[in-house]
């Protein structure tokens, strides 16, 4: 899955460990994100977007 | 220098309670292991004790390996979900690497190819360090799957 979290996150500012520690998870979800390593979970995508003020597809699209 | 002083970023308060749950992990896990090898040698030394009190002795380190067991699922409960999903994979290649060393060692042993050493296989403590072993090699590989 794609996603626009690294575009996202450099856009306020803000390292990987403050967005971790925004979101209640390791720095190293965050990269494993950021890189398309690890596609998080439902509960995890929406509070991203729920951070970030955007829609979950906007964020998070189907590589495919 | 006065350390207590010092701010702490969230990322080191994480750490230091990652810490702290690893080693009251392995706090019970010392003590189940002491526990085991006090009550081995204890029973040893006394054949003459009734066999109600060998057993209470011999399944005594039953319970820091239960908290041991607690404290572990515990910490998983607590990890974030990317932790909790490496972690649930390093225990599954631990597991069915074990059951294929196990199926190895029995095999070979089947066929008189066994060290001799091991004559009826590797045992419990065979088993755990196994485990161990393959606790270990699975954690570096998640590590470097998801750096």
């Amino acid at each position: 899955m794609k996603n626009r979290v690294r575009q996202l996150r450099t856009g306020r500012e803000w390292s990987q460990g403050e967005l971790a520690d925004r979101l209640g998870v390791s720095r190293q979800t965050i990269n494993a994100i950021e890189t398309e390593k690890y596609d998080p979970s439902l509960p995890l995508a929406f509070k991203i977007a729920r951070l970030f003020k955007q829609p979950v597809e906007e964020i998070f699209s189907d590589a495919g | 220098m006065n350390h207590a002083t010092l701010p702490q970023s969230p990322e080191s308060r994480a750490n230091r309670s990652a810490f702290l749950k690893s080693m009251k992990l392995n706090l019970w896990l010392a003590v189940a292991t002491g526990t085991y090898l006090v009550t081995l040698f204890a029973v040893r030394q006394h054949p003459e004790w009734s066999p109600g009190w060998k057993v209470v002795l011999t399944l005594s380190p039953v319970l820091p390996g239960l908290l041991y067991a607690r404290a572990g699922l515990r910490m998983l409960r607590e990890m974030d979900e990317l932790q909790r999903r490496m972690q649930m994979e390093v225990w599954l290649f631990a597991a069915l690497g074990t059951v294929f060393v196990h199926t190895v060692v029995n095999v070979l042993t089947a066929h008189g190819l066994g060290w001799e050493k091991y004559p009826d296989g590797l045992g419990m403590g065979g088993t755990y360090m196994s485990m161990f072993i393959l606790w270990c090699v699975g954690t570096v590989i998640a590590n470097c799957r998801y750096r």
